[in-house]
């Protein structure tokens, strides 16, 4: 496995306040991600997976503790620059897909390039490529609210892949999908972690799921508590 | 900026159609007010500005003061008043103008109406002063000449029927004017409106023949020299007056304006009063742009997840704020456009019915800079009242806005 750490978390924490009482959410986790590598995060609910994930994701940052990003510190970043590095270098899939429903599946994808300042004609390439690979080149024009579930999340791949970037991060990706709309979707994630090398940092409560990946973290009131690695 | 983030904040208005129309509405109502407003003023702005060039700088008005609010003279202008001021250096030519009011009707049997009755010179140099203040010239029939008494010209309205009398006034007939019988010689042209209209004119012989011996001038009107200043000229000719008249400093019978002051003092009470209804609805613009405010909150919180989304994607704060500005912008925008065009629908309307009702000089006007500046108005209101929640929605945090169902 290539060794190069892209994403890796140093002792974060994560508390948010509560009324009077303070939540740890994490309680300094620390994780490497390595380039090209399908890791997987497992932990019941409450266990801070998808705060771990937003870290991952430059959504957040950490209340103490550090995170980088392709060897870059970002925990101290002001939102905007940390919008310009996730849109460039993290892809987003969502459990709830979180496309925008007055959108048709092509602005969609075309949206992140947008916020990067891609040239239209490019945008508009791009898009229909990625469709096409998700094999949903017949439904372009369509809106989210005229496609199924499992073609709302290949939408939704094929949008957090127009900016080309290095990690995808997939918050229970088959979480709202049946089993086998799931696998199909599971399989897109394999391929692109296959084919395009892609560094992809799934969260799930489901060992199956999980068991698609090539290591698994499992998360506990806001650490990790052991790995497993095929 | 991007063409897209405009089309997509274009779109979104259109989504939530009935929310979209009704601020927009509340736009519209606000600057179609304005528009219809200012294209008034600047109509009557326009108007003035040509009959200053028609009737001249040059002109100098005395008048007797009136008494109280009333226009009745405390005392008229004397035929030795316009003489002494025909010798005050700097002045070419001076004529009076007698104004009384007299009973006209075409015949014994039709109800009689009260009209001015003006009676002027037939002196050709002083009566064209007089045809040049009055911006018109002869429609028909001829005019009044040296030795017409019983002769009258009359404005342009007696010609129509139904509008001063049923039948319409025909040049060679023969009228009542306080019961003596006097012909119809010729009408003016239309001032532009209905009481000018209605005038009778008659000579100076006519009108004392009608009225009386010795009467007195309402209005004294002066041409003043080539490269002569009318303001100091009028200055010069107010002060001689008074101590022709024998008159105390204050306590004068009488004023002199430029005719430029005349016309200034009227345009300025049109225009503040146009201003004043302007100012009344910027008022409504002022809450149509917290409506648009309102609007946009709301947008704003049903839109917390897209914009946690778009956050999400790479949207930095300004990508949010323009989404947002814009769709605020776009709002005012086309209820801009719908305002101007009711506005102007508006305005060409009531400026047909009060040309209708006589008052022709009451033209709205549409120049460029008005609808331009309509527009603008529009836009800039609706993003600046868009500005604060736009700010709101830029800054707030991308976990706390994906979590928000």
């Amino acid at each position: 496995m290539n060794k190069e750490v892209i994403i890796e978390l140093k002792n974060v924490w994560k508390t948010y306040k509560m009324g009077a009482v303070e939540v740890h959410a994490l309680r300094g986790l620390t994780l490497k991600v390595h380039k090209g590598e399908f890791l997987a995060i497992m932990g019941p609910s409450g266990s801070g997976k998808s705060t771990a994930m937003n870290m991952v994701g430059c959504l957040d940052v950490p209340t103490k503790g550090s995170i980088y990003l392709s060897g870059k510190d970002i925990s101290h970043m002001r939102e905007s620059r940390l919008a310009q590095i996730r849109g460039k270098k993290v892809g987003f899939i969502f459990q709830t897909f979180n496309l925008l429903n007055t959108l048709t599946a092509k602005e969609n994808i075309k949206l992140p390039m947008t916020f990067q300042d891609i040239a239209s004609e490019e945008r508009e390439k791009k898009a229909e490529q990625l469709l096409e690979m998700v094999e949903l080149g017949d439904r372009m024009d369509h809106k989210p609210t005229e496609m199924s579930g499992g073609q709302q999340q290949r939408v939704a791949i094929a949008r957090s892949l127009s900016n080309d970037p290095e990690v995808i991060l997939a918050d229970e990706p088959t979480g709202n999908l049946d089993s086998k709309t799931g696998e199909r979707v599971l399989d897109f994630l394999k391929r692109l972690h296959k084919e395009e090398g892609k560094t992809i940092v799934m969260v799930t409560h489901d060992r199956r799921v999980a068991e698609q990946a090539q290591r698994t973290e499992y998360l506990k009131d806001g650490i990790i508590v052991k790995n497993l690695r095929r | 900026m991007n063409s897209d983030l405009i089309i997509h904040s274009a779109k979104s208005l259109f989504t939530r159609r009935t929310r979209s129309s009704l601020t927009i509405l509340s736009i519209l109502i606000g600057i179609m007010a304005i528009f219809t407003l200012i294209s008034f003023g600047m109509g009557l702005s326009k108007y003035v500005t040509e009959i200053s060039a028609d009737m001249g700088v040059d002109k100098l008005v005395i008048q007797p003061k009136t008494m109280g609010a009333m226009p009745i003279p405390e005392k008229q202008l004397s035929q030795d008043d316009v003489d002494f001021i025909a010798n005050v250096k700097g002045i070419k030519d001076v004529t009076g103008l007698m104004i009384q009011s007299a009973k006209i009707q075409p015949d014994e049997d039709t109800k009689p109406k009260y009209f001015f009755l003006m009676g002027f010179t037939t002196e050709t140099e002083e009566m064209e002063i007089v045809l040049e203040l009055m911006t018109v010239d002869l429609d028909s029939g001829r005019m009044l000449k040296k030795g017409d008494k019983l002769k009258v010209v009359l404005g342009y309205n007696y010609q129509l029927p139904n509008k001063i009398f049923e039948k319409s006034v025909r040049v060679g007939e023969k009228i009542l004017l306080n019961d003596i019988q006097v012909e119809v010689v010729g009408f003016f042209e239309s001032v532009g409106n209905p009481q000018d209209d209605s005038n009778i004119y008659m000579t100076y012989e006519g009108v004392e023949e009608l009225l009386g011996e010795e009467q007195g001038y309402e209005w004294v009107m002066a041409r003043v020299e080539p490269g002569e200043d009318p303001q100091a000229l009028s200055e010069k000719v107010f002060d001689k007056l008074r101590k022709f008249k024998d008159q105390e400093k204050g306590k004068e019978d009488f004023f002199v304006q430029t005719f430029q002051e005349q016309i200034e003092m009227f345009t300025n009470i049109m225009q503040v009063l146009n201003a004043v209804l302007v100012l009344i609805a910027l008022i409504s613009v002022f809450v149509s742009g917290i409506n648009i405010m309102n609007t946009m909150y709301t947008s704003v919180l049903e839109r917390t997840k897209d914009i946690g989304i778009m956050k999400a994607i790479g949207a930095k704060n300004s990508d949010i704020l323009i989404i947002f500005v814009t769709e605020a912008g776009v709002l005012g925008l086309i209820g801009g456009i719908a305002g101007v065009l009711v506005g102007y629908g508006i305005s060409s309307l009531a400026g047909f019915a009060v040309g209708q009702a006589g008052y022709t000089f009451l033209k709205p006007a549409f120049p460029l800079v008005l609808i331009i500046g309509s527009l603008l108005f529009a836009t800039i209101t609706g993003a600046g009242a868009g500005l604060a929640p736009a700010i709101q929605a830029s800054k707030q945090k991308p976990v706390d806005s994906l979590r928000y169902e």
